[in-house]
């Protein structure tokens, strides 16, 4: 039995299990007489249905049921709607949304659309099943680039919605950002592509859902990240049901990254055709369909213009983005390219006035939701790749002028023209001991070594500045057994980073008992009655809080109780190292005894029952929290080929308190890998047609062990956040943030005796080998006005 | 996945057999492509014959003129082999670059060579040293083995069985790898047997080829100094999204001098 306190680097409780294969995954669930759906999935990027026949996949041996989207209609069900917070246009008005079923209805807008659901006895069979379905599409002109999507004669994907553009949001001080620029010494330009990409969590999206009728309740196992809000939707959006109706469980969840966050239609097909069927439905994704099916992230194109003094001092910044959203709204798709990259733009800089304009499009693509920062590392790229941009046309030093600029601890707390409340933090200190950790001034000579070998040395720091997003409530339920074991339900969620740990961590160190005991839930709908899941880096912030606030309604209730045992006045009681100890005789009784006490009727008062220390606490969030910090790369790219190499990277994050650094570093460590996959080697291609080129792992670059390189990670822990009661900032996304630029502006760096100033990502080695041939030939607003 | 029956022999001769049993068999060697290609269903053979259990397929010998390898021997087993690592290090070096561990560990000589993929290693070590492929019916000449994408000199049913390399004078493998697939983006085998100086390239060409004017530079002058100028045609390259025609042309010198400045490092270090 352990005893544990927060800060601790106690090691992964769930880790054993995961690595010898007990782990609980979707497919590991096996219901009684399962069925096993298959969807099928369009083949045109944008096409007429003008008939579906299924009766050859009907008249198939072990077919059940076949499902298109004239059945879905004529059942009266709902589409899903987006949710996302940001819903008017610059002149105030709502942004477009179309409906977005469970099933194509008429029309296909992206290759992989579910045109219809096959249920079979066995998944082979349904999968054969649907070669049988004739589908008699008519062809329609497809767009694939947001851009050219806005363009007049662009392919019109919603007959209502003219120009494709979903939303035309702005934020910030557009006329203050213009005065600022007509008096600025430099005005420097740069558009910018941030790629296409999508998670690839090891776990496929999945789920098995039955359907009672005697109490007329559905019970649905989901690979998602989100139980209570996709339960939601799915209940009170698709099929007009009490919530209550719908049990809904994530079991472990291998991978999540925003990719699980979205209603998917999947899920609500399965139900439907487990009542229609009697018997329970299986669904699993595999990885083809995955890269088809699971939404992707990114692909914005922006146009980014710094104004600075001639001294180098920051005087506006202002972002004009375009964003794909894909042919439909996902979840809370629309988001990202507007309130999600507007907020943290010019990071931790000192910008006495911002301006953002963001428009979402619809292309015949599958549909765009949040990936591991949805928004924060897409602006910090903006911020950072403008001010190393700016550097190099005007020969200044890339470390002096984010040094001379950064905000300085005495400015804060500070509001930014972005609505941002930038609380705390030491943005000066943390720069300083990144540059520091990395000592860029020893690198001279292996610089050489590395010329003579014919490649090049590049270093670059970048500081980030992000929040927390997600839901704003989180639930957290204590109950105690007789034999010792406590058990902690949260409504935030895990899927790999380690909750069953860290959130024990929390409550064993508060309440002074064995870690061993708590027994760790999530992700049942009826075990917490609220919970925002897995997103924003919310878990500490909100799980973590609800644990620590419960916990202290746990403290409370039992100071009654140990009064009593002690023949003591609570109010003469404190708590501290997990006893309560009578300040006048000294005597003292451990959380553990009292505990026992709660189970043991000759301890107990007659007023008081065991499990008398129960309790449910909710959370709510007063203001987002603002993570932020510094990193650093060094690279050798080979001018020959274009190939580069890391050879360092050094992070020093400030997300105020830290629970367990061991946890963080994985965090920190697994967006920081991302964040290279993106820069160096992930990239979604589609066709002009719309058809997927990267559809699998043989041409979807993931990034791998050998290059990644070892990183230094320490933490700032002097400026933990008074926004919430543990003063923490959330870590999960950071590493995603920060390692766009950093990557990105030490491999320009490298590249400088060529000319090079800007790649777009990823910078692939042929694109690399191109700008070294081209001597640096690159126009900076190329992307957009040339384009439109 | 259509059903298929699933047969493992202990001998050549019992695999030849269950071949010609089946109307539409496939051999199984370690099964890195076909195991893909049949659970997507672009392969429905009626029956697979597992050579894992035949003994006479596996091994390494050498001689003081020939590295003879078993076409069961993996990738992994190759990269590890003393033997080889002596013999001819460049194709220790070649087969320790395929792919990943798992790749290796299930992936085979005569697996890969039967396939032909034209970003596959093997192939250019088989042709730039002259290796002869020999098989259950015949022995073929490196030159005459790889006919185009996908396609060699095998007969329905003739099954690879060993290949024997000649201990080359010199010898090194260079690759760009895809950033995905580890497949060769260019890769070329430079080797000098005999005196006799051949080069070979895959992954940049619709199947491994001989790069003649390179071969002319090197056999005067086995230095990378002496490629310098030899463009190489991008006419008959492929291109995709990881690498145009033009790009590739431009990796194969990079690696034919890599190459090259590698095999006479290697005679260094020996």
């Amino acid at each position: 039995m352990t005893d544990v306190t927060i800060g601790q680097p106690v090691r992964r409780s769930e880790d054993e299990r995961f690595l010898t294969g007990r782990g609980r995954y979707i497919d590991d669930i096996n219901l009684e007489g399962q069925a096993r759906a298959v969807v099928l999935r369009s083949v045109y990027a944008h096409a007429c249905i003008k008939n579906i026949d299924a009766s050859g996949a009907l008249a198939m041996e072990g077919v059940l049921l076949v499902v298109t989207g004239e059945d879905w209609i004529a059942e009266g069900f709902g589409p899903m709607p987006t949710k996302t917070a940001i819903r008017k246009n610059r002149d105030g008005s709502e942004l477009s949304e179309p409906p977005r079923h469970c099933l194509a209805i008429g029309r296909v807008r992206y290759v992989g659309e579910p045109v219809a659901l096959v249920v079979a006895e066995t998944d082979p069979i349904a999968r054969d099943a649907l070669d049988l379905i004739d589908v008699d599409y008519e062809s329609l002109d497809a767009v694939t680039d947001a851009v050219e999507a806005l363009a007049p004669d662009a392919p019109q994907l919603w007959d209502d919605i003219p120009g494709n553009l979903c939303i035309d949001f702005e934020l910030g001080d557009r006329e203050g950002v213009e005065k600022a620029f007509a008096e600025a010494d430099h005005v420097i330009t740069l558009d910018l592509e941030n790629n296409r990409v999508t998670a690839v969590p090891i776990e496929p999206r999945g789920c098995v859902g039955s359907y009672d009728p005697e109490t007329d309740t559905y019970l649905l196992y989901n690979s998602t990240q989100n139980v209570h809000a996709i339960r939601d939707t799915l209940a009170e959006n698709v099929f007009g049901i009490d919530k209550e109706k719908i049990r809904h469980i994530a079991p472990d969840v291998g991978g999540g990254f925003g990719v699980k966050n979205s209603a998917y239609p999947e899920p609500p097909l399965v139900l439907y055709a487990a009542k229609k069927l009697g018997r329970p439905v299986k669904w699993i994704n595999n990885r083809s369909e995955s890269f088809l099916s699971d939404t992707h992230g990114r692909d914005q194109i922006s146009k980014v213009e710094l104004a600075l003094d001639g001294d180098g001092t920051f005087r506006a910044l202002r972002t004009d983005t375009i964003g794909n959203l894909g042919a439909y709204c996902a979840t809370i798709g629309p988001f990202t390219p507007t309130g999600g990259s507007a907020r943290t733009q010019g990071g931790p800089y000192d910008f006495p006035v911002m301006y953002y304009r963001g428009r979402a499009v619809f292309i015949n693509t599958g549909p765009m939701d949040p990936y591991r920062g949805a928004g924060r590392p897409e602006a910090t790229f903006q911020t950072e790749r403008i001010i190393e941009y700016a550097a190099r046309q005007l020969g200044l030093d890339p470390i002096e002028i984010r040094r001379k600029n950064l905000m300085r601890p005495e400015k804060l707390p500070h509001k930014t023209s972005m609505g941002l409340n930038i609380d705390c933090g030491d943005f000066p200190k943390v720069f300083e001991r990144t540059l520091k950790l990395a000592d860029p001034g020893s690198f001279a000579e292996r610089a050489e070594q590395i010329k003579t070998a014919g490649r090049r040395f590049g270093f670059a720091i970048a500081p980030y500045l992000e929040c927390t997003g997600g839901g704003p409530k989180e639930f957290a339920g204590v109950a105690f057994g007789a034999d010792g074991t406590v058990s902690l339900s949260v409504g935030s969620q895990s899927t790999g980073m380690g909750h069953e740990t860290s959130m024990a961590q929390l409550l064993a160190a508060r309440l002074g008992i064995p870690f061993e005991r708590v027994e760790y839930h999530q992700a049942d709908t009826d075990k917490t009655p609220i919970g925002g899941g897995h997103g924003g880096s919310r878990g500490m912030e909100l799980g973590g809080n609800a644990v620590a606030q419960a916990a202290g309604e746990v403290i409370e209730k039992a100071s009654g109780l140990a009064a009593h045992l002690l023949q003591s006045k609570a109010a003469d009681l404190t708590f501290e190292g997990g006893s309560f100890k009578d300040s006048g005789s000294g005597a003292s009784v451990s959380m553990v005894e009292v505990i026992e006490a709660s189970f043991d009727s000759e301890r107990l008062p007659d007023d008081l029952e065991p499990g008398c220390l129960d309790t449910g606490s909710t959370f709510e969030r007063g203001e987002i929290s603002i993570p932020n910090g510094c990193h650093a790369a060094a690279v050798e790219v080979d001018p020959k080929t274009g190939a580069i190499l890391l050879l360092g990277y050094w992070v020093v994050d400030d997300f105020g308190t830290i629970i367990n650094p061991l946890l963080a570093d994985g965090q920190v460590m697994g967006g920081v890998a991302q964040g290279i996959g993106q820069v160096l080697t992930e990239n979604i291609v589609f066709d002009d047609s719309g058809q997927l080129i990267t559809g699998s792992l043989m041409d979807y670059g993931l990034p791998r062990a050998d290059g990644v390189p070892d990183m230094v990670i320490e933490y700032y822990e002097g400026a933990p956040t008074k926004k919430n009661p543990l003063g923490v900032k959330g870590a999960g996304e950071a590493g995603c943030v920060g390692s766009l630029p950093a990557v990105v502006n030490a491999v320009l760096d490298a590249l400088k005796e060529f000319g090079v100033v800007h790649i777009d990502i990823p910078l692939t080695s042929e694109k690399v080998w191109r700008a070294v041939q081209d001597q640096g030939a690159h126009d900076p607003k190329g992307l957009i006005e040339g384009a439109l | 996945m259509q059903d298929f029956e699933y047969q493992k022999p202990k001998t050549v001769t019992e695999a030849g057999d269950a071949f010609n049993a089946q109307s539409d068999g496939s051999f199984l060697a370690g099964g890195q492509t076909l195991i893909p290609v049949l659970k997507q269903g672009l392969a429905m053979p009626s029956g697979l014959i597992d050579l894992a259990g035949i003994e006479d397929l596996q091994g390494i010998t050498a001689t003081e003129s020939t590295l003879t390898v078993g076409a069961m021997t993996t990738h992994a087993r190759v990269a590890a082999s003393p033997e080889v690592q002596k013999a001819i290090p460049a194709l220790a070096g070649l087969a320790g670059g395929i792919g990943d561990p798992q790749v290796r560990n299930r992936g085979t000589l005569g697996g890969s060579l039967a396939n032909n993929d034209p970003s596959a290693d093997y192939p250019a070590a088989v042709l730039a040293l002259s290796a002869v492929v020999v098989t259950d019916k015949r022995r073929i000449p490196a030159d005459g083995f790889f006919t185009g994408m996908f396609e060699t000199a095998l007969d329905e049913g003739e099954l690879i069985t060993d290949v024997e390399f000649p201990v080359a004078e010199r010898a090194a493998y260079a690759k760009f790898p895809n950033p995905a697939s580890r497949y060769a983006v260019a890769g070329v085998f430079v080797a000098r047997v005999d005196g006799a100086v051949r080069v070979a390239v895959t992954g940049a060409g619709p199947g491994v080829f001989r790069a003649a004017e390179m071969e002319a530079a090197l056999d005067k002058d086995f230095q990378a100094d002496a490629l310098e100028g030899i463009a190489v045609s991008e006419a008959d390259l492929i291109a995709d999204i990881h690498a145009s025609a033009g790009y590739r042309a431009h990796l194969i010198g990079v690696m034919a001098g890599r190459a090259v400045d590698a095999a006479n490092a290697n005679v260094g270090a020996a």
